[in-house]
């Protein structure tokens, strides 16, 4: 009987001492950094966002249709395809689908799924940056040339929308521990119209820029879903292995 | 009249003083600082320096210097004369936000000439902004507010700034009467964060507040729903289906909503659950409302996870819930006009229309039908509210139902009587006579009351029967009787009761009772009973009834039966516990304490415990109740260095002690078994030591004296332990014992003799020893006999096996068991080994062999 009260005062101090350790198991303490994750996810809604500010920006009906999104609906703002409106006709057709011409500058979108989904993170997100660093300032060009008050305040809002963007990426990036990648000295892409641009071929120019927009914002949306998904930590499932010795 | 005089001369003197001077804007001289801004509290001192031009054309120094506040003279005492030409003043704890001082000097003729003046302000540094919080109404600008703190008294300007982690924003400068609140000048990207904090600034130092740090979706105040708007549906009347335009926010953020709803009338409102609007949606249909009601609704907005700010009330919209069918019938009455002829009356059906918490609806019409008894129906359909028919004197049934789209309403019914009942009045019939008012908006409450023409006595007796009989009363009953034989109002009973032999007895009962209980009636005895109700008009008897009383009460038979079981078990269970207690009385009475050798042990006698015979000289010698105990059994050499001899049979009986004790039979009983326990722990430190034959005193038995006298003590030696009769058991064919026993006169309470005969191996062999007890007499005569030391020689086979070990024991006893000693003694020879001998208590120490040799205790 002696021996099994001792047993007994035995498994106690095992289960205090598990209790005790408890706080020190990594799956528990939750309070400390909460990793990546919340910044991806606002990096996410974050594209979600500069989305919609786009399609208001420049009508939805005018540019290429992507998968149905619930979230995205369509917005009723004001300043509904004023950009494109701006350009005029044909721009602000619906069918309206040119050639990809003068625009070669531009970070393509478009990549083959299977090169996409092969991508790594750090280069998923590398690529990301850096074509939102370009599209950037083609985008503040673009902005110096508007004409309208009310288009510079649209334009420069989703400039500074993109910005966000941008700092949010290389919030996560840091958050992975990636490096920045570093703009090449003396390529700082510009939006100086050159002296064989003719007007129509700058409005071509113009209307592909934010054709590239839309197309990266989209991918952008899938990219960081596929991360979002990647860095859910599982359930907090911690298994104790109670250990009886001497039962 | 003089005061103007002196004011006239004064400006005069001015006048032509500056006149004379040519410069009217060249001071006589100046204040320094020229603009002080000092802590509301705090020391202020000012030095007024003058112009050397002025001092010579007014003769005057600083001593003539006056100082005023607000044009009220400064005490001298608070001046400072510092040199000629300047003198200084000095205020303690500046508490007026705003300080006029001037520099005056008194020129000749007493006349105060201004030098210099000066504004002083005072107030406080700003506190550190508290508060701060940004709210971002959807589609505008950002606008922050914070906890300015204390009231500076001074210009104060705070600067709202704020930046992302990699980029700063303008600031937001705050307008003078909005010093607690800015409106930024950009709109806010949303899912990134942004850091804010305040900046205060006046004269008197700056502070910055406490930096925040949010996403300004999470500080959203969204536009409020639009185009609300309600729909009834025709399948239900209580619900009613909002629906509404989320605002265009709605597109990157989940939404929840509070819905508002009251009557059109009521002044409060009530609130959906917000549980079941706390998500995204459209539409959303409320329940259980009143039918044909109009509704007001209204609804608002927030960010699903309740971060940020409720969006305004959205524009009120009402519906009306569809129509149900009317909850409840029309009150209903009838007019009756004068009539020109006899066999027809005109009467007029009016009602009232329904209120709309009733109707449910708009009331299309009315049905009414008439019923004259029983046949003949009449059907009418009103779109007012009253109907004019023209009926026979017959009575009639009419009903009413209201009915709008949905259906109709239950049916309300009147009867109109006959138009001539007066003459068929019946005496002895109950008649229920009923009254209702009518007003002028319709019918009251009817009341009701009971009435006979003429009254009679009742046409049967009520029928009275036991409910209960008991041993001396008796519960009646009766039920009322039938209105159609009473004939009149049942004023009381009276109730008559009678034994066969004994006279009538009434009693007299209410008549709204209908039971009753006879008290003191007889047991055992037939009794007749019969029941008279009377009215007004006189009585009439019912049937008799008869009925025992019992011999005995209910329960009685039983008070008496358990009480006498009770006590019956009661006195067995105490005998029974009695038996119990005693038992060992009883035992000791009935069976003989008989003695079990398995059980005994040589360490455990110990000679230190006192003597304690119980037994009584005047009982037979072979009497086996006699004794109850014998107490002391003490081995002596044994004690500490066990001679070697005995070692081995120490060892052997460690080594059965087990299964010795388990053949004790137990019938040696329980003074003998306590102590004989084996316990041989002192011995067991020597055991290697090796010996294997020796004499040992064995035991010694002490009685008790008989009153008082002083006991014998009986020793008993053996030349081993148990360990032979033990082992005998085991391997008889090892140990040969043989015990002598003799007995010898002795007295001697505590006398051992104890001789070990083999100290050492050599001198094992052949030595016997013959020890007498001294007989030490106390002067009783008769209780003790010495018992002659027995001599017990033990062979044993192993190295003493040659030697022959002679242990003498003197045993001494009562000399009144002397011959039953003898014979005793000698059946113990077969044993040998357990020489605790004792007459008058053979059960003390005999083994369980004696058994063969023949002598039971039973």
């Amino acid at each position: 009987m002696d021996l099994r009260a001792g047993d007994s005062w035995g498994m106690l101090a095992c289960l205090c001492t598990v209790l005790w350790h408890l706080p020190a198991v990594p799956a528990l303490n939750r309070t400390g950094d909460p990793g990546p994750g919340p910044s991806i996810q606002k990096t996410y809604d974050l594209t979600r966002y500069l989305e919609h500010q786009l399609r208001s920006l420049a009508g939805t009906y005018r540019l290429p249709q992507f998968p149905p999104s619930a979230a995205l609906l369509l917005a009723t703002e004001p300043c509904l395809g004023v950009l494109l409106n701006y350009l005029g006709p044909p721009f602000n057709e619906p069918d309206f689908n040119p050639p990809r011409l003068g625009a070669e500058t531009l970070p393509r979108a478009t990549v083959n799924l299977e090169v996409w989904r092969s991508l790594n993170d750090k280069l998923r997100l590398t690529q990301n940056y850096e074509a939102y660093s370009h599209l950037l300032c083609y985008l503040r060009g673009l902005n110096r040339q508007a004409a309208t008050a009310e288009l510079r305040r649209s334009l420069a809002h989703f400039c500074t929308s993109l910005q966000g963007l941008l700092g949010s990426i290389a919030g996560v990036m840091a958050a992975l521990g990636y490096p920045l990648p570093q703009p090449l000295p003396g390529t700082e892409p510009t939006w100086a119209p050159g002296p064989a641009h003719s007007d129509f071929l700058q409005k071509m120019d113009d209307f592909w820029l934010l054709k590239e927009l839309q197309t990266w914002l989209w991918r952008s949306a899938k990219d960081f879903n596929r991360l979002k998904k990647k860095m859910q930590p599982p359930a907090a499932a911690v298994t104790l292995h109670l250990e009886a010795h001497g039962f | 009249m003089l005061a103007l005089q002196i004011w006239l001369v004064k400006a005069l003197l001015i006048f032509l003083t500056t006149e004379s001077i040519g410069e009217l804007l060249d001071p006589c001289g100046h204040i320094d600082p020229e603009s002080p801004i000092i802590q509301r509290g705090s020391n202020f001192t000012a030095v007024c320096v003058l112009k050397e031009k002025c001092m010579d054309y007014f003769h005057v120094n600083a001593n003539y210097i006056i100082w005023k506040t607000n044009h009220l003279t400064v005490p001298k005492e608070q001046y400072t004369v510092i040199n000629r030409t300047a003198a200084s003043v000095t205020f303690t704890n500046v508490v007026s936000p705003n300080l006029q001082l001037t520099c005056n000097i008194l020129t000749f003729g007493q006349i105060e000439q201004n030098v210099y003046g000066i504004t002083v302000l005072s107030g406080f540094p700003p506190e550190k902004p508290k508060n701060l919080n940004c709210i971002v109404n959807e589609g505008r600008k950002m606008m922050c507010q914070w906890d300015p703190g204390r009231e500076t008294y001074l210009e104060t300007n705070f600067t709202l700034k704020s930046e992302w982690a990699t980029e700063k924003f303008d600031d937001c400068k705050t307008k003078p009467d909005t010093p607690n609140s800015c409106l930024v000048d950009y709109s806010p990207v949303y899912f990134v964060n942004i850091e804010v904090w305040v900046e205060a600034e006046n004269a008197l130092g700056n502070i910055t507040s406490d930096h925040i740090n949010f996403d300004p979706i999470d500080k959203v105040k969204p536009n409020p729903p639009r185009n609300l708007s309600v729909s009834n549906s025709e399948e239900l009347s209580s619900i009613l289906k909002l629906t509404w335009i989320n605002p265009s926010i709605n597109s990157v953020i989940r939404l929840k909503y509070n819905i508002l709803y009251r009557t059109k009338d009521a002044s409060t409102w009530s609130q959906i659950p917000p549980e079941d609007t706390a998500s995204t949606r459209s539409s959303f249909t409320v329940q259980d409302l009143k039918p044909f009601t109009e509704y007001v609704f209204r609804v608002r907005c927030m960010k699903e996870d309740g971060k940020g700010f409720w969006s305004e009330w959205s524009e009120d919209a009402s519906g009306i819930t569809y129509e149900d069918r009317p909850s409840k019938a029309p009150s209903f009455w009838y007019r009756i006009n004068p009539s020109h002829s006899h066999s027809y009356r005109s009467v007029q059906l009016i009602w009232k229309t329904l209120p709309p918490f009733e109707a449910n609806g708009k009331i299309l019409d009315y049905e009414v039908t008439l019923t004259r008894w029983k046949s003949y129906l009449q059907n009418y359909t009103v779109n007012d509210t009253k109907l004019t028919v023209n009926l026979t004197n017959d009575r009639y049934t009419a009903t009413l139902t209201a009915r709008n789209i949905v259906g109709k309403s239950d049916t309300s019914i009147l009867t109109i009587p006959a138009y001539d009942f007066q003459g068929k009045l019946m005496e002895s019939k109950c008649y229920l006579i009923t009254v209702t008012p009518v007003y002028a908006n319709g019918p009251g409450s009817p009341e009701s009351t009971k009435a006979y023409l003429k009254q009679a006595p009742p046409s049967k007796g009520p029928t009275v029967r036991t409910k209960k009989v008991g041993k001396n009363e008796a519960v009646l009953e009766w039920d009322q009787l039938p209105v159609d034989v009473q004939n009149g109002f049942i004023r009381n009973y009276t109730i008559f009761y009678r034994t066969i032999i004994g006279n009538e007895t009434a009693v007299n009962v209410d008549s709204s009772h209908t039971e009753y209980t006879l008290s003191s009636l007889t047991s055992d005895t037939l009794y007749m009973v019969r029941m008279t109700a009377y009215t007004d008009e006189g009585g009439k008897d019912g049937p008799e009834f008869t009925f025992t009383t019992p011999k005995f009460a209910q329960g009685e038979i039983e008070a008496i039966v358990v009480p006498v079981c009770l006590a019956f078990l009661l006195t067995t269970l105490l005998g029974v516990l009695f038996c119990f207690n005693k038992r060992d009385l009883i035992k000791k009475h009935i069976w003989p304490n008989v003695p079990d050798p398995s059980k005994s042990h040589i360490a455990q006698w110990s000679p230190h415990t006192p003597p304690r015979h119980n037994f009584n000289s005047k009982d037979q010698m072979y009497s086996d109740g006699n004794f109850t105990d014998v107490s002391v059994v003490e081995i002596e050499a044994n004690d500490k260095k066990p001679f070697p001899e005995d070692l081995k049979s120490l060892d052997l009986f460690k080594k059965e002690k087990i299964s010795t004790e388990g053949h004790s039979s137990g019938i040696g009983g329980s003074s003998c078994m306590s102590s004989s326990r084996p316990s041989i722990s002192s011995s067991d430190e020597n055991e290697s030591t090796q010996n294997t034959s020796s004499t040992v005193q064995y035991s010694t038995v002490v009685h008790s004296g008989y009153r008082h006298q002083v006991p014998s003590v009986q020793v008993f030696s053996r030349s081993e332990s148990t360990q032979p009769l033990l082992d005998s058991e085991e391997r008889p064919e090892d140990l040969q014992l043989v015990d002598n026993v003799d007995s010898s006169d002795g007295i001697l309470p505590r006398q051992q003799y104890f001789k070990q005969n083999c100290n050492q191996p050599e001198t094992c062999p052949d030595i016997s020893h013959f020890e007498r007890s001294k007989q030490v007499s106390s002067g009783n005569e008769e209780d003790f006999m010495r018992l002659k030391q027995q001599q017990i020689s033990n062979q044993n086979s192993q190295s003493c096996a040659s030697g022959q070990m002679k242990m003498f024991q003197e045993v001494s006893a009562a000399d009144a068991f002397g011959p039953g000693t003898e014979g005793q003694v000698e059946r113990f020879e077969t044993v040998g080994i357990e020489a605790a001998i004792d007459e008058g208590m053979p059960k003390s120490y005999l083994p369980q062999t004696v058994r063969q040799g023949g002598y039971m205790p039973q």
